[in-house]
């Protein structure tokens, strides 16, 4: 059965009324990188996660989880 | 330049490229096709190495932006941050299909002599160096448009 990484980047991201750029700027990469792996469409590397989840506030697992 | 606005120019210069990406490749096909199109008749020798002469530096030229970070005249971190995670997989993928048409290209070229048609060796690396080029750029603008795309 196919897994998929599934993520609650974009609820964090609004309930600490961040915009996609504003988070972008804080892990030092593009809004577009965000606006992928908050859609899922891009799996992030361990190095982005735990970026990601430092600026949200949030530990990886809270963050991100496998969806089977 | 302060942090926003590398932010900002590096935003603005990866939705340009996205943009271009696929201009880029139908730039680059439609010199092909010139270039087969006339490689029939004979043209002056002068001509014919003019015409192998642009089709080889815009070749060098677009390899060059698919393997680098490009926007070569930005300043570094506009150039680091416009080559992040994503974008740098985004190229991978792309450069993988590159390489998958090339050989494609290099088995239908390598088929076709095999029913005596003949290809000379410098048509035969022109066909595949410009199949691989041209997929690489349209894959990668295709994927690049994809993230941009909110949703």
């Amino acid at each position: 059965m196919a897994e998929r990484l599934a993520n609650r980047l974009k609820d964090r991201r609004t309930e600490l009324g961040l915009t996609q750029a504003e988070l972008a700027e804080r892990v030092g990469v593009t809004r577009k990188t965000v606006n992928t792996v908050e859609n899922g469409v891009f799996t992030p590397s361990a190095t982005l996660a735990i970026k990601l989840s430092q600026a949200l506030e949030l530990s990886v697992e809270q963050l991100f989880w496998i969806e089977r | 330049m302060n942090h926003r606005s590398t932010a900002e120019r590096a935003e603005y210069l990866s939705k340009r490229r996205a943009r271009m990406l696929p201009v880029l490749a139908i730039v680059f096909l439609s010199q092909q096709a010139t270039f087969f199109s006339t490689v029939a008749s004979p043209a002056p020798h002068s001509a014919y190495a003019v015409k192998i002469s642009a089709w080889l530096v815009l070749s060098i030229v677009l390899l060059a932006a698919l393997s680098t970070k490009g926007f070569w005249l930005q300043p570094k971190e506009v150039r680091d941050l416009i080559d992040d995670e994503n974008t740098r997989a985004n190229r991978n993928e792309a450069m993988r299909w590159g390489f998958l048409f090339s050989m494609g290209a290099a088995i239908a070229v390598y088929a076709l002599t095999m029913f005596d048609m003949t290809v000379t060796a410098r048509d035969a690396v022109h066909i595949v160096m410009t199949i691989g080029l041209a997929t690489a750029l349209i894959r990668w603008g295709v994927l690049e448009r994809r993230a941009h795309r909110d949703g």
